[in-house]
């Protein structure tokens, strides 16, 4: 149970917002570069933290992310001509450069400098690795760009994609640090993905439906470690990362690649699933890459020329029933993703959390929202800078390990749940 | 029918009864703690300490009672330590836990200053007996997790 104006101050990204606030102290992925392919390409609608923009790539390979709505008469600049190292609104000619500055007023005489007058508020875009970043803070608060392994890793290492998510962020968050569910939800897919399946880490997942949790605070935010028996007394550990706000790493299994999620506000009822995988060391395949085109692992198929899930609710899902009893899958929702997003979907966009019942299991969940109610406020009263903005935050790894009985994990895997170059990640 | 429209359509009558949850300082950590969150007042939550080796507990008045008759009335019981092995009663609470099937959290507080050989420890004691466990640096999450679980 949450209390009302707790979940609303953690629902709630808008301007103004406390919650709004702290993801502005980030840098966010906005956009998958090739959204942008080519210079003068056309621009992309872009919703973040419920502000409507505008996202285009100019003649000379810049990125620009602006307000979508023209200053003279507040029409939509996605109908404007990108040309000559500019946006130029199709109602009256206005135009604008990367940083938001109109360059151009038609109808003004040049030398009348009315166009220095204006400017539409602009956003700094960066590629890395792959992901437009953007940061939407106050200018003397940028953070240094993100460091997250995937983005670093040579661009034949990494593959990422997104989802268009129909309920707010903190619903889809909860649900990737939620372990518990993975027993019941995901159980048909361990042996059938072709990114899961072999690694001796399943059997011990399979031969053991209920891991014991332990939740322990990490600088960033959370280590959750699932716990399931081992030979010889030993224990075989799971260890989920998440990083405040939003950014989750799952464990790997066997030389599959490593994976996980950022989730991000479009607005207060929607939200962007971003999901990578790479691996550090190793190119990724040609049938791992191919896999996750065809929304395999934690990827989806997409409405063609959109990025909303092929299985969406208008569809219920493609619900199969027979699969269902089956056993084939525990929901009748085929792929990880679509199996969470169906259900966070059916709790409506906004969950009451007031309703709720939580369990001893769910400390995962109770101690993210601890954490995030306290780095709000604290930025909010006292303008402390919240975690998962140092680097160090961000240079982290999950891990899969066996360990002795006694050894806390975070002391057993003290050196597998940091980025150590030319090491492979710690799986079983 | 999942839009924020439909929403206002649920059901809203409440859809539980209140759970009894036994809190338990296993040491002199745990009890320090426990006293810190009896003054908060709770519904559904009793407040122990262990009395250590000993299938004995003592509620805050310092009155005796039996590890079984709470944990018959319990639906959650969580067992409070801190670091350095000091949570021997973890065992017998445990037991009378188990052989009734009531869930069990175990609780390692303190621990921003302590070694993680002193942690280790502690959580060898805790770790047979607890089915979540929990190590973190501020004591006032406990309160929230209360709170969240309706106490």
């Amino acid at each position: 149970m949450l209390r009302k104006e707790q979940s609303d101050l953690l629902t709630q990204t808008g301007p103004g917002t406390p919650m709004g606030r702290m993801f502005r102290s980030y840098w966010i992925p906005a956009l998958l570069a090739d959204e942008l392919p080519e210079n003068d390409c056309p621009p992309v609608r872009v919703k973040l933290l419920s502000e409507r923009l505008l996202a285009f790539r100019d003649t000379n390979g810049r990125y620009g992310l602006v307000d979508e709505f023209c200053a003279h008469r507040g029409v939509s600049l996605w109908f404007g001509r990108n040309e000559d190292c500019g946006l130029r609104c199709s109602y009256h000619g206005w135009k604008y450069d990367v940083t938001g500055q109109c360059v151009d007023v038609p109808s003004e005489p040049e030398e009348s400098g009315f166009a220095r007058k204006i400017k539409l508020r602009s956003y700094p875009l960066v590629e890395r690795g792959g992901v437009l970043w953007t940061y939407m803070g106050p200018a003397e608060a940028q953070p240094p760009l993100p460091e997250w392994e995937f983005i670093t890793v040579p661009p034949n290492h990494t593959f990422a994609s997104k989802r268009f998510q129909e309920t707010n962020w903190l619903q889809a968050m909860e649900g990737g640090i939620d372990s518990s569910h993975v027993s019941f939800l995901h159980r048909g897919d361990l042996n059938s993905d072709p990114l899961f399946k072999g690694a001796r880490g399943n059997q011990y997942n399979l031969s053991d439906a209920r891991p014991v949790f332990e939740v322990v605070e990490s600088p960033g935010g959370l280590y959750i470690g699932a716990r399931r028996n081992a030979e010889g007394g030993h224990y075989y550990w799971r260890i989920t990362q998440w990083v405040m706000p939003s950014f989750t790493m799952i464990a790997p299994r066997g030389n599959h690649t490593v994976h996980g999620h950022f989730w991000i506000p479009i607005d207060d009822e929607t939200c962007w699933a971003w999901s990578y995988d790479y691996h550090p060391l190793r190119e990724l395949t040609r049938a791992e890459r191919d896999a996750m085109r065809d929304g395999k692992g934690i990827h989806v198929k997409y409405v063609p020329g959109t990025f909303r899930p092929l299985a969406n609710k208008d569809n219920d899902y493609l619900i199969d029933r027979e699969a269902q009893k089956a056993g084939r899958t525990f929901s009748g929702v085929e792929g990880i993703a679509m199996q969470d997003a169906s259900l966070q979907e059916s709790m409506g966009p906004v969950v009451d959390r007031t309703k709720e019942n939580l369990v001893s299991t769910d400390n995962g969940i109770i101690m993210a929202r601890h954490r995030l109610v306290r780095a709000v406020k604290a930025l909010a009263d006292k303008g402390t800078v919240p975690p998962g903005f140092e680097a160090a935050h961000q240079k982290v790894r999950s891990a899969a390990v066996v360990l002795p009985p006694d050894v806390p994990f975070t002391e057993g895997a003290r050196e597998a749940l940091i980025v150590r170059p030319a090491v492979a990640p710690a799986s079983v | 029918m999942s839009s924020a429209a439909e929403a206002r359509y649920r059901v809203q009558v409440p859809n539980s009864l209140p759970r009894a949850i036994k809190v338990i300082g296993l040491d002199s950590a745990g009890d320090q703690v426990i006293r810190q969150l009896n003054a908060a007042g709770w519904q559904h939550a009793a407040f122990f300490t262990a009395v250590s080796r000993h299938d004995d507990l003592r509620d805050l008045e310092g009155r005796s009672r039996s590890v079984a008759d709470e944990v018959d009335a319990a639906d959650l019981v969580v067992l409070i330590a801190g670091p350095g092995g000091h949570a021997h009663a973890a065992a017998a609470i445990g037991e009378a836990c188990s052989r009734r099937r009531v869930m069990t959290t175990g609780f390692v507080v303190g621990v921003a200053a302590a070694s993680e050989k002193e942690l280790s420890k502690t959580l060898v004691q805790l770790r047979p007996w607890s089915l979540m466990v929990v190590i973190a640096h501020s004591d006032d999450y406990i309160a929230d997790m209360m709170t969240a679980l309706r106490a």
